[in-house]
């Protein structure tokens, strides 16, 4: 291997390396609490909340890996993305809290937790 | 690749790592963000011992290997009521504990074993033989999971799942076995879902028993408590709960319903009660408002601060009548009947329900010290209601507060003969238990076998009352109680005697004096303003 690929396979690896720490393990409870009081907190004033156990794990990776919420009118990504909690951040105290998380990691914490909570998951959960 | 490019990616490389980091404190050395958040959580990363990497045939396994660093761990827990449900209350003499007690949800443990320690810290507890001594039936990933994923099955005797079952069996619902690696090699402090995982669900489902504990109270806003808000304070259970040698503080058989001693402080060697409000808060608080203060001389700061249970959406059972369990429907099946909201208030299994969200407390005087009926003491009909449990105080005795508490009404079988309380075999799939043949006399008789009892034959039932203290589920300061709801005739505190509460009593000779004092003031200022007007005049 010449020593220009030599570096450019070391700066890929210190990319992936730092992509995949930054993203390393997700948090399932924080996942929780943006989804009962953000997602939910709307949900319940719009229509009517929906419990994680409502889907299977299937169902919920689907949903999430197609991003359209309200039947397409918009994607999912918007409301999990920070222009969406700055905009309620001043009247949601958990889209506050969580204001600077990276985008990809609440994603991720939001799919661990309805993974977990669907209704063939670890732990079944409602809207409570 | 030209060498301005190679230079470039290793600098744009270099850039996005060190981004990676920017966000965050300053990380240990080394550390990248995602490792720092586990780095500050414990001196410990148990995914990188080889004892943990399994693998497991049972939950006794890893606690083998838990034990071999923590070699007193299992001795701790062994001295505490998490895992004798024993207590021997010192000024009663009545031993009390979880094992011993009788109360009026799903009656009492021995000869439901099985079930019921589906929420004991051990393995392997199904009959009255149960190993106490031994250290590696302690549980200890019941209550160090942080994963979420570790559950006890009923009728396992305290095991999870370590194969795919169908629970309950015929359910058609199937249960996953756990990754007892994973959970073990994630193990960390106590929180709100590994308490939650029993305190949550006491009674038989979620916010039965207590009211002011359920599964709302996992991830909690402001509202329903301001102290384990999770987007704020988001104190876990074990904040106030403060342990110490795996010892949990903070006992219904024993509470501390006054706590006169305030504030504990670092290094000084407090032996009171770390759970209580004033242990944190100190006696006078209400730094706005001190005559607040000088209620609290005789009100439990729960009185004003919780000013209703069950309201994060979940309701609490507040009567259960086993009288009329049994019942079957057009199909022969068990019954089952369900309120508009699905919620179940009648199983043929259990009897009729009654529910309740955002329940208003009752109130009572209570200086910590609580009574027990237990197996063997007289029970009569012709009493009215039998206390299962009942709270001593009064507004005479210095350690009494008024306390708010969920009491819980029912009708459970008894001996009408014997005039004991029983302990009936419910759960279990043999032909005594009550839940697979529906016949009260050979659960009876199987349940008082079991703890070398008497009984009858014959059975009948009685009203009965418990009482808990409510204490959790602590409301924002402007959602507290508000002085009129106490200070008015028919108010929450209508049935709470030997105090004066002005604006709920009247004493005609001190109202006439107040009346006339107002009166009299009245005519002063009127008075003191006519002649002022008048002298300005002239």
């Amino acid at each position: 291997m010449t020593t220009s690929k030599s570096l450019s396979a070391l700066a890929a690896l210190v990319l992936l390396g730092a992509a995949g720490a930054a993203h390393a393990e997700a948090d399932w409870k924080r996942g929780r609490v943006y989804y009962r009081m953000v997602c939910t907190a709307c949900h319940v004033e719009k229509g009517g909340s929906i419990a994680p156990s409502s889907k299977t794990i299937a169902e919920w990776t689907a949903y999430l890996a197609a991003d359209k919420h309200a039947k397409g009118k918009d994607t999912v990504k918007f409301y999990v993305g920070k222009k969406y909690r700055d905009s309620v951040k001043a009247s949601n105290k958990a889209a506050e809290k969580y204001a600077d998380v990276a985008e990809q990691d609440l994603h991720d914490d939001l799919k661990a937790f309805l993974s977990k909570g669907a209704k063939d998951g670890e732990s079944p959960a409602s809207c409570n | 690749m030209p060498p301005r490019r190679i230079w470039l990616s290793i600098v744009f490389a270099v850039g996005f790592a060190l981004s990676a980091w920017a966000d965050e404190p300053a990380p240990a050395a080394g550390a990248n963000p995602a490792d720092l958040k586990k780095i500050l959580k414990s001196t410990a990363d148990h995914g990188k011992f080889k004892e943990l990497e399994g693998p497991f045939a049972s939950g006794p396994d890893v606690t083998k290997r838990c034990l071999e660093c923590h070699t007193e761990a299992a001795k701790q827990v062994h001295r505490t009521k998490h895992w004798t449900w024993e207590f021997l209350n010192p000024e009663s003499k009545q031993r009390l504990g979880k094992k011993n007690v009788i109360n009026n949800f799903c009656i009492s443990v021995p000869s439901n074993y099985g079930f019921c320690v589906t929420c004991h810290v051990g393995y392997g507890w199904k009959d009255a033989n149960f190993d106490f001594t031994s250290e590696t039936n302690v549980d200890c990933l019941v209550c160090h999971d942080t994963t979420g994923s570790y559950k006890k099955i009923p009728g396992r005797a305290g095991h999870p799942a370590y194969e795919e079952m169908e629970v309950p069996p015929g359910s058609g619902k199937k249960i996953k076995p756990v990754d007892l690696v994973k959970v073990a090699q994630n193990i960390g402090k106590t929180s709100r879902d590994t308490c939650g995982a029993c305190h949550f669900f006491g009674g038989g489902g979620d916010g039965i028993k207590h009211g002011d504990m359920d599964s709302s109270l996992a991830a909690p806003d402001k509202a329903l408590d301001v102290h384990m808000d999770a987007t704020g304070n988001d104190f876990s259970c074990g904040t106030c709960h403060q342990t110490s040698a795996h010892d949990v503080p903070g006992s219904r058989y024993q509470p501390t319903a006054a706590d006169r001693d305030g504030a504990h402080i670092r290094g000084k060697a407090d032996k009171t009660n770390p759970a209580t409000c004033q242990s944190c808060h100190g006696a006078t608080p209400h730094k706005e408002e001190a005559r607040l203060d000088s209620h609290a001389r005789k009100i439990a700061c729960q009185t004003c601060h919780i000013p209703s249970i069950a309201r994060g959406g979940v309701p609490t059972k507040t009567s259960w009548d086993w009288s009329t369990a049994g019942q079957k429907g057009p199909d022969g099946k068990p019954l089952i009947k369900k309120d508009a909201k699905g919620h179940v208030i009648y199983d043929a299994k259990k009897g009729d329900f009654t529910l309740a969200e955002n329940l208003v407390p009752e109130y009572m005087w209570f200086n910590g010290k609580v009574n027990y009926t237990l197996l063997g003491d007289k029970v009569s009909k012709s009493d009215g209601i039998t206390r299962i449990n009942w709270f001593e105080g009064s507004a005479d005795d210095a350690n009494s507060l008024i306390w708010p508490v969920k009491v819980f009404r029912g009708s459970q079988p008894y001996d009408p003969v014997n005039q004991t309380l029983v302990t009936p075999h419910t759960a279990g799939d043999d032909d005594t238990s009550y839940w697979k043949n529906f016949g009260w006399e050979k659960a009876i008789a199987t349940g008082m076998a079991s703890v070398g009892a008497p009984f009858s034959g014959k059975v009948d039932f009685v009203k009965t009352e418990m009482v808990w203290p409510v204490t959790h589920m602590v409301a924002p300061k402007d959602k507290s109680v508000r002085c009129i709801e106490c200070h008015q005739q028919d108010g929450r505190l209508q049935h709470v005697g030997g105090i004066y509460i002005p604006g709920r009593d009247h004493v005609r000779l001190i109202d006439l004096i107040g009346f006339a004092l107002a009166g009299l003031t009245l005519l002063g200022v009127l008075g003191h303003g006519a002649l002022r007007y008048l002298s300005h005049r002239k």
